[in-house]
């Protein structure tokens, strides 16, 4: 057990700043919540990385993923939220109060909002953690401006993959888009890389995995995949690899808060987990749909839920 | 003592923004090298890293040491410059 009177106490801590955490701290702050948020990486999450967000609605002509970011930030902070740059790395459930260990010390909050998101998957293979940022890349609009006049391989088949393999055009001179079965990404988007095929400057290999990264002198020279059961080489200069999400929940796993197999956190139709108090959105949720206007949406309603709980309207979590 | 602070970044880079974003509610100064609008000084960036990344945040001392931090790591940028 902790001094209570010693740490300092919140009405509500939010763990993250991605477009879910934001969106709940808009709700909350207006509800005059006092809101404080943690943020370990980019404020505005995944999105802040993205180079352009087609699928956000209100937006006819898209808007860049760290333009959405900022002016969420904006907006939840000019209602009051308080956004700390830090991590929380432990959630202790002591009835009313929850105690959070963070990187800034221990605190409580009355309720607690779990909006950790998602990071990019590793594909396992070797060399790929050997030569990260060295030629392995997750981040398009990061690295992709080192890539000018470069050859790249793009790994991946979804939105995500097409979306960055699209943006890297503009620096390197062709991109081989490896993709294991087929592309699941939107029509749009693959409208969209079309035009790059038929211009030559993108080539897509279906069932195509990816077996090696192979370098020489600290950077990456080729990749080594095989393409319908044939191996085969890329030489190249650079990979990005974008082949889905895999949850920030590692520090959950001491804690009484349930997980489904993969890592994701799992709620009640309230959005609450297995610790009374603690609420999940966005992207780390199991069964979030891993869109931003989804993620938006979710932190509305995990703010109003968290509302609930703190008038002591919800009942404790039964699931 | 922080004699001055370098950070290489990109127009798009999102992990650029909050290395600014951290240094400025420290209220400490910075100069930025874009690499979008200097592409040449790449080659400086690489060599001051050993990678093919931004943020590249060069923190020079009053006795001349640098630490060289790659990325958007508060674990390394926050004594850095303390």
């Amino acid at each position: 057990m902790s001094d209570a009177t010693a740490i300092p106490q919140h009405e509500v801590i939010i763990i993250g700043a991605g477009p879910a955490a934001l969106t709940a701290a808009i709700y909350t702050t207006r509800e005059d919540i006092e809101t404080l948020l943690f943020e370990r990486g980019v404020v505005g999450g995944l999105a802040a990385v993205t180079d352009k967000i087609d699928n956000y609605p209100g937006f006819p002509d898209g808007v860049a993923g760290l333009t959405l970011a900022d002016d969420l930030r904006k907006q939840a902070e000019r209602f009051g939220a308080v956004i700390e740059l830090g991590e929380v790395t432990a959630i202790h459930d002591e009835g009313a109060l929850k105690r959070l260990e963070t990187t800034s010390g221990d605190m409580h909050a009355k309720a607690v909002l779990i909006a950790t998101g998602s990071d990019y998957k590793k594909i396992g293979a070797p060399g790929e953690a050997e030569y990260y940022a060295r030629g392995v890349h997750y981040c398009a609009t990061c690295d992709g401006a080192f890539y000018r006049d470069k050859r790249l391989v793009v790994i991946g088949g979804g939105n995500s993959a097409v979306q960055e393999a699209i943006f890297l055009t503009r620096f390197a001179t062709h991109i081989d888009l490896l993709v294991r079965s087929t592309i699941k990404a939107s029509e749009v988007l693959q409208q969209e890389l079309q035009k790059f095929v038929d211009e030559g400057k993108v080539t897509v290999h279906l069932a195509t995995t990816t077996d090696e990264i192979v370098g020489k002198e600290k950077f990456v020279t080729s990749v080594k995949a095989t393409k319908d059961g044939v191996p085969t080489e890329f030489t190249v200069d650079g990979v990005f690899v974008f082949v889905g999400l895999e949850p920030n929940s590692q520090f959950l796993k001491p804690t009484p808060v349930r997980l489904d197999e993969i890592g994701f956190v799992i709620t009640d139709q309230h959005l609450q987990t297995t610790m009374s108090g603690v609420f999940a959105v966005g992207d780390i949720r199991s069964g979030a749909t891993m869109q931003i206007a989804s993620a938006a949406g979710e932190g509305a309603t995990g703010a109003l839920k968290l509302r609930e709980y703190l008038e002591g309207h919800l009942h404790p979590t039964q699931n | 003592m922080v004699k001055n602070i370098t950070i290489f970044t990109t127009n798009t880079c999102g992990y650029c923004q909050m290395v600014k974003k951290y240094l400025g509610a420290k209220g400490m100064t910075y100069e930025e090298v874009n690499l979008d609008e200097h592409p040449h000084r790449q080659a400086e960036a690489l060599q001051l890293s050993g990678a093919l990344t931004v943020p590249v945040t060069v923190v020079t001392k009053h006795d001349e040491s640098q630490e060289v931090i790659v990325g958007y790591n508060l674990a390394r940028l926050a004594p850095a410059v303390a």
